[in-house]
């Protein structure tokens, strides 16, 4: 009877979770966990611009692959590069179904043959003990894809960013209920990830969405080369220059050090050490390897909660 | 122009992190980048020094190590020792009193209660303990729920132990708590809401139609008289049955109170009983009958199982009739065909002389509908239910053409319905796509040579694909039986036998999910949709082969996006 009751407990079957298009920016940004109350109840990681993502359907230039040994089992690591960023996957030990298929994904990638893939996955979040959040992807399914196929996977994970930047916009200034949000035209898909983006994050500047979206639109056009590039590269050009001369007056590391040691011990914002690095003569690029060498490597910097930092005690 | 001096400024850069890569491989690398994956070169610095770092011995540490938590589960109170932490259990909630305690010159809320091991056995299979509750988890904590506790510790206090939930404590509700009755209120309710809630409601309406009935008792012990009707407001219409007298007529407004709202199939239904009160209502500005009529008319897109008393205009595609022997061995005769509307098809079956011929326009007034392989039937019962139209109020539909394009998120929030086209992407392949045996009874599939029904079997071969097609917002399981699966696959079921057992069932799967995950396919078919979700039915799917150009310029314009 007992077995009963547990079936019994845990209610209907669930409707399956649709796979939200996402660009990896987006998604590693998150920092907002919901938790199914119920145990078969689904868990989300809602993203500032409210996308309330269990599954993902996401694509990209396969960067990583590797195979690892655990206690349960072999499992498999990923990484894929999308125009925003990157996303992180893996394949667990408990799904060996998809261990064959990871094992060829795996041997292609060895080849040094530059391999697009789709992946269905389920969104996976580790919480360090201080409320650092990482997100990730736990695939569900996964395959090698063609040039047009990534491209018109840009065009509709463009197309969902465009539609929650339009929602979050209409969310502007209106009363976080769900008839404000009705009353603003906030599609019901995204009305109650969106209510709780907003009590969760603080304002955020949207145009960096804008930038990508815009890349991914004139990489799925084609015309990269000759409108966009253009622009881009006569941008970065004097900022290589600049940073160039700068290294040795005001070296990132040195800037940033300075920062964290004389701040008493305060937590210091990723942006605001870029930010400084940037306003010292130093580029983004040479600012954030700064960053990610005094952490990794030399250890000199921790991260005691995700994207702040401090000195190493 | 080589890749040398196309990605100078970036080579330059990494050769600084990098000193030993060499520029002519770096420059390929950004090449890789750029036309492989698309991302132009100074987006992919980070990732190929990172790339060349590894390469050239420039160990790049990750830091993962995991913080170490024991934690200790057990299922029964009498496994934990004295001295346990961060132990894990499932227990029922027996209680939970609240309580405002002093600590250290604070006050805390508190609560303590009872709660039992064992919460899926009986009562008395089940050891009860106190609980202290630290972490104000009244909230999860619900008398009579299931719930898990993850990171409570155990206390013992004069020889007894006790559960303490502290802050830190994750409880997991496995199963709530006694439910609570919907708070009923006086205020009338809109039909169209009443038509969502379950429970006893209020309504003010107009009386379209009244007829009496009656119900044949099951015990064989006689009728029962009844009353069958609909009632509209200006916001929709509802049925509804009296099981007590009702004398109000047509085209009078009335407002009811405390009736019930039942189900029947998937059409909600007000029944008035001993208990309700209907009495005339005044509102010189509610719509009259006309009115609410005239918005009453249906399209098959709006039909659902269970709905009565529909009008509704229609084209008859075929028409068939069948005589079969019924239960008490008199000899019945049912006649039946498909019929079409702008919004798209649908079977009426006639259980009176009805002859159309196919072309036929027709008006349906009192139908009912029930459902007939999952998808909506129309039902007339008697002759003076049907009129012939001279002509349809629309251009006539040429069945071999009449696919009503409904997009993916309208198929899931709909009814059930034929003759349509979808479209989405598929994100999955579900298990028992191929061949199958089925059961040579009741075509279910046999698991393992053996029927759910009819045990073991003898089966027979059957191909069939299952995929889950999606459009980011909503999503539908995707059923091609065996013809659907042959046009598409492009082979007989015979070639796919024959794969299959030539590379295995896996690496069939796996061949499948190169060629569709990840695509978009349009699907002609049938939907049929219930509280588990949408399921189609595909009479033909096709890949539709990706134009990221033309998507891209649709989608600018869409969101008025300017490069």
């Amino acid at each position: 009877m007992g077995c009963g009751t547990l079936i019994s407990a845990s209610g209907s079957r669930r409707e399956r979770q649709s796979a939200v298009r996402i660009f990896a920016q987006e998604y590693s940004e998150s920092s907002l966990i919901e938790r199914g109350v119920g145990e078969y109840d689904p868990s989300f990681i809602i993203t500032k611009l409210g996308a309330k993502v269990n599954r993902c359907l996401v694509c990209g230039g396969l960067e990583r692959m590797e195979r690892r040994d655990g206690d349960s089992g072999p499992f498999y690591r990923g990484q894929i590069r999308d125009p925003s960023g990157t996303h992180y996957f893996d394949v667990a030990p408990f799904q060996p179904e998809l261990h064959p298929d990871a094992e060829e994904l795996l041997a292609r990638f060895e080849t040094g043959d530059s391999i697009l893939v789709s992946i269905v996955g389920r969104q996976k979040t580790n919480e360090s003990e201080d409320g650092g959040i990482f997100t990730s992807i736990r695939a569900e399914s996964f395959t090698e894809i063609d040039l047009e196929t990534y491209k018109s996977w840009m065009v509709e994970a463009a197309d969902a960013t465009l539609r929650r930047l339009d929602a979050y916009s209409s969310s502007q200034g209106v009363e976080l209920t769900d008839e404000g949000f009705r009353n603003a035209g906030i599609p019901e898909d995204l009305m109650a990830g969106l209510m709780k983006s907003r009590e969760h994050y603080s304002e955020f500047d949207t145009e960096v969405y804008k930038v990508w979206i815009l890349k991914a639109f004139s990489r799925a056009i084609g015309r990269a080369e000759e409108s966009f590039e253009g622009i881009i590269s006569n941008d970065s050009e004097p900022e290589e220059e600049t940073s160039k001369q700068a290294t040795d007056s005001a070296n990132p590391r040195d800037v940033i050090l300075e920062i964290l040691t004389s701040n008493g011990g305060d937590l210091i914002e990723y942006d605001a050490l870029v930010g400084a690095c940037i306003s010292a003569g130093s580029s983004r690029e040479k600012a954030e390897d700064a960053i990610e060498h005094l952490k990794d490597v030399s250890m000199e910097i921790s991260e005691p909660r995700f994207g702040f930092f401090s000195i190493s005690s | 122009m080589s890749d040398q001096t196309t990605y100078a400024n970036q080579i330059a850069v990494v050769k600084q992190e990098c000193p030993d890569a060499d520029e002519g491989e770096i420059g390929k690398e950004f090449a890789r980048y750029e036309v492989d994956f698309l991302i132009p070169p100074e987006d992919a610095l980070r990732s190929v020094i990172r790339k060349f770092q590894a390469a050239t011995g420039v160990e790049i540490s990750t830091n993962t190590s995991t913080p170490v938590r024991e934690e200790k589960k057990v299922q029964r109170f009498s496994e934990l020792g004295a001295d346990d932490r961060n132990v894990s259990i499932e227990v029922a909630v027996v209680s939970y009193t609240p309580r405002t305690q002093m600590v250290r010159g604070e006050e805390k809320q508190i609560a303590f209660g009872w709660i039992e091991d064992n919460p899926w056995e009986a009562s008395s299979e089940r050891v009860r303990w106190d609980y202290k509750d630290w972490g104000n988890k009244g909230e999860t904590m619900i008398p009579g729920s299931v719930i898990r506790l993850e990171g409570v510790s155990v206390n013992e206090w004069n020889d007894k132990r006790s559960i303490n939930i502290n802050r830190t404590t994750r409880v997991t509700v496995l199963k709530e708590g006694g439910g609570s009755a919907p708070p009923t209120s006086n205020e009338p309710l809109s039909i169209a809401r009443a038509s969502e809630v379950e429970g006893f409601v209020n309504v003010v309406g107009r009386i379209l139609s009244a007829k009496p009935d009656a119900i044949v008792r099951k015990d064989g012990s006689g009728e029962m008289p009844i009353v069958r009707g609909k009632i509209a407001d200006s916001s929709g219409s509802i049925s509804f049955l009296s099981w007590k007298e009702f004398e109000h007529e047509v085209g009078s407004l009335v407002k009811i109170v405390g009736a019930s709202i039942r189900k029947f199939h998937e059409t909600p239904e007000i029944q008035i009983n001993d208990g309700t009160v209907i009495e005339t209502y005044h509102d010189t500005a509610f719509p009259d009958v006309s009115e609410l009529v005239e918005s009453e008319k249906v399209s098959i897109a709006d039909l659902r199982n269970g709905m009565r008393d529909i009008s509704i205009t229609l084209q008859v595609e075929s028409w068939a009739q069948r005589t079969f022997e019924a239960q008490d061995g008199s000899s019945r005769t049912v006649r039946s065909g498909d019929v079409m509307d702008p919004t798209g098809r649908c079977r009426l079956t006639a259980w009176c002389e009805f002859d159309p011929k196919p072309g036929d326009s027709i008006r349906i007034e009192g139908g009912r509908v029930q459902f007939w392989q999952g998808s909506p039937d129309l039902v007339i019962d008697n002759l003076d239910q049907v009129s012939s139209l001279s002509d349809v109020p629309w251009e006539k539909i040429d069945p071999e053409n009449h696919w009503v394009e409904v997009d993916l998120t309208s198929v899931t929030q709909g009814g059930s319905r034929r003759g349509i086209s979808t479209a989405g992407t598929i994100v999955a392949i579900n298990s028992g796509s191929g061949i199958i045996e089925r059961c040579p009874d009741c075509r279910r599939m046999l698991r393992d040579g053996t029927c759910s029904e009819h045990g073991s079997q003898k089966g027979e071969e059957d191909l069939r694909l299952r995929f889950v097609l999606d459009n980011g917002v909503s999503n539908a399981n995707l059923f091609l039986g065996k013809e659907p699966a042959e046009e598409f696959l492009g082979m007989s079921m015979e070639d796919v036998k024959s794969e299959i057992s030539s590379i295995g069932r896996e690496v069939f799967v796996s061949n499948l999910r190169g060629r569709v995950l990840a695509r978009k396919m349009v699907v002609h078919g049938r939907c049929s949709v219930d509280d588990q979700g949408a399921m189609l039915f595909a009479d033909k799917v096709e890949i539709v082969n990706p134009k990221p150009a033309k998507e891209a310029e649709e989608v600018m314009q869409r969101w008025d996006v300017v490069l």
